[in-house]
């Protein structure tokens, strides 16, 4: 099927027209440029938006409880619903194989100082499986440990804002600082790639800070994550499981939405991956239609190659050639044609990408890139297109009667 | 070789109908060399339309190398026309890009002989034509009847039964015209049948038989004694 005579045959063609082969091939390749260019643009804002959300460990959950707003199970509408650390106990028993990190969290507001410095900030008394939830930096010292939580122990780990506020030059690892008057031992300090007002919170031990307060069990939250082998239904099919299970523990109504709030970050991505989703079949569509275009164009040059060389392929088919070996000539240049210029559009847009992609990191949109599938759909694409061009032109070609051969126009 | 009988065609003209052909009876046996005369509408295109399998006929006979040649598709034609005939047209109809051997061997490519052997018998023929030298010339480098040349030594390649010549000389001047001629004549004398259509007398004097077409009949069929071109190169 591709021997020489044919190359010899599409080059001849494409020689003697550079400028008409250059324009058309031009379109074809700038649709697939733009193609690539668009698909890869829309997974840069899909690397984008995880970036932003990879702060936070992705598999994570939230349970936080409130009033209910429905009366159920025989209690009124209005009841507060507090959970405790029987709850997070009862989690792990209750979902061993799905839960991989738990914690609960008590939000304590407090006026911290040092010396003569002051300030205001967020406590947020945890377990050590807080670190790997909120996915924490330690810089320098430790975080939370079994034992501190054990002893009740007043240490606390700090944010890198708290430490410059407070401490000013000073290292605070192993120095006290006052919590509404009460001195903890300064452990650690933390810094957060995702926001500087993370970095104005500060950990301490759960039971301490129920110690402290009224020697209660409360938590004003569970914050887990789940098994990092899940995918997204399973994720979503977990976190209904969860709520279902505490509606029932805390009698809450199905429907009731101000009981109890369950925040998976598997929705958001859910979401995310929906709209992004929805994007590459936005964009493949206008990239096909771009591409569409070329195809037009290219068929259009073909058709009229064919006008021009009538007569020779009525030559050829006075001398014995077969219908399919004229349809393969002209299907042969035009595929020929569609995929070299297709190829070096795709080459560009690739170089492109691999040369500036890495460099791109901004906000919503990091590292735009194509996938080897990509690249491998876009040449059977090219190819396909390149057949479609040459259809018509090639039975055009085709129903050439050799008796044009004789006549001499 | 060539058995004819009764041959009618007509072409549709708007509304009207136009009987070019008026029932032909002709045989042509092997190693002729038969001229086929006429004026313009006589029908003698039409006939060598048909005889080159490029046109079909609406009714009649045509047995080719008792090869009967009718309900033919065009895949069916093109090989009929591949393995029976070989085309002279007067316009040469070489394809411009290809060099000299490179037409030569186009015939042959369709009968799908390898590539080295192609190049072998383009050489030979070329070297019957007289033009071995000129074989990596493109068309656009040769004379006239430098090109006719080649486009006889395309047609012999294919080894056909018949050699069909559509007014071989009918774009050169007469010097040239008689050598082609020559060429043609002594094709002829190997042995191949040939049928050249032309409307010149000097021509057709030096085939061996002329036939003479008006108005979709033959008028005249006779055997002449061959005028040899040699003695005019």
């Amino acid at each position: 099927m591709f021997d020489r005579d044919i190359w010899q045959e599409i080059y001849h063609s494409i020689s003697n027209n550079k400028l008409r082969t250059f324009l058309t091939g031009f379109s074809v390749g700038w649709g697939i440029f733009i193609l690539v260019l668009l698909l890869a643009s829309v997974k840069g804002m899909q690397n984008g938006f995880t970036l932003q959300f990879s702060d936070d460990a992705t598999n994570s959950i939230f349970v936080r409880t409130g009033t209910t707003s429905l009366a159920y199970g025989g209690f009124e509408a209005g009841r507060r619903i507090q959970m405790t650390n029987d709850d997070v106990e009862y989690i792990k028993r209750s979902f061993p194989n799905d839960v991989e990190y738990i914690s609960p969290r008590v939000y304590q507001n407090t006026s911290a100082r040092y010396k003569s410095e002051t300030g205001s900030y967020n406590i947020q008394a945890v377990h050590p499986d807080h670190q790997a939830i909120e996915k924490t930096i330690v810089n320098k010292g430790r975080f939370i440990n079994t034992n501190d939580l054990i002893n009740a122990s007043k240490v606390a780990v700090i944010g890198r804002k708290v430490e410059e506020d407070l401490f000013k030059s000073e290292d605070a690892i192993g120095k006290f600082v006052e919590f509404n008057g009460l001195p903890f031992r300064v452990i650690g300090t933390f810094t957060d790639d995702g926001d500087d007002n993370a970095e104005r919170n500060i950990y301490a031990p759960t039971t301490t800070y129920q110690k402290m307060y009224g020697q209660t069990d409360h938590i004003d939250q569970i914050a887990l994550t789940y098994n990092p082998n899940y995918d997204l239904t399973e994720a979503l099919a977990f976190s209904d499981r969860l709520e279902n299970v505490f509606r029932r523990r805390f009698k809450i109504a199905p429907q009731d939405q101000a009981g109890i709030r369950i925040f998976n970050y598997a929705e958001v991505f859910e979401d995310i991956s929906n709209f992004t989703g929805g994007l590459d079949i936005a964009v493949i569509i206008v990239g096909l239609l771009i591409l569409l275009s070329g195809i037009v164009g290219i068929g259009n040059i073909m058709v009229f190659i064919i006008k021009e060389r009538t007569k020779e392929i009525g030559v050829r088919k006075a001398l014995g050639a077969e219908p399919w070996s004229i349809i393969k000539l002209v299907l042969f240049e035009s595929v020929f044609i569609t995929a070299l210029s297709g190829f070096i559009g795709l080459g560009i847009a690739t170089g492109l990408l691999a040369a500036i992609g890495p460099n791109i990191q901004t906000g919503a949109f990091a590292n735009p890139s194509v996938s080897m599938s990509m690249v491998v759909t876009a040449t059977i694409i090219l190819v396909v297109a390149g057949v479609l061009a040459g259809l018509i032109p090639a039975m055009k070609a085709a129903r050439v009667k050799p008796i044009v051969a004789l006549s001499d126009k | 070789m060539i058995q004819i009988k009764d041959l009618h065609k007509s072409y549709k003209m708007g509304k009207n109908s136009l009987h070019v052909l008026k029932g032909i009876n002709f045989n042509v046996e092997e190693g002729e060399l038969v001229a086929i005369m006429g004026s313009s509408g006589s029908g003698k295109s039409t006939l060598l339309n048909i005889l080159g399998m490029l046109d079909s006929s609406d009714s009649g006979e045509y047995i080719l190398d008792n090869v009967p040649i009718k309900d033919l598709n065009e895949t069916k034609a093109a090989r009929y026309r591949n393995k029976f005939l070989g085309f002279v047209f007067q316009s040469f109809n070489l394809i411009n890009y290809k060099s000299a051997a490179e037409n030569v061997a186009l015939p042959l490519y369709y009968q799908k002989v390898p590539r080295k052997e192609r190049q072998e018998k383009a050489l030979k023929y070329l070297e019957q034509v007289g033009l071995k030298e000129w074989a990596g010339h493109l068309p656009s480098e040769l004379s006239g009847g430098q090109k006719q040349r080649v486009a006889i030594a395309r047609a012999l390649a294919a080894e056909p039964k018949v050699l069909l010549a559509d007014e071989p000389t009918g774009a050169l001047d007469s010097k040239t015209s008689y050598e082609v001629m020559d060429l043609i004549q002594k094709i002829n004398d190997a042995g191949n049948t040939i049928l050249i259509v032309t409307h010149e007398p000097d021509i057709a004097d030096m085939c061996k038989r002329i036939v003479h077409l008006k108005d979709g009949v033959i008028i005249e069929d006779k055997k002449i004694e061959q005028v040899r071109a040699e003695q005019y190169v």
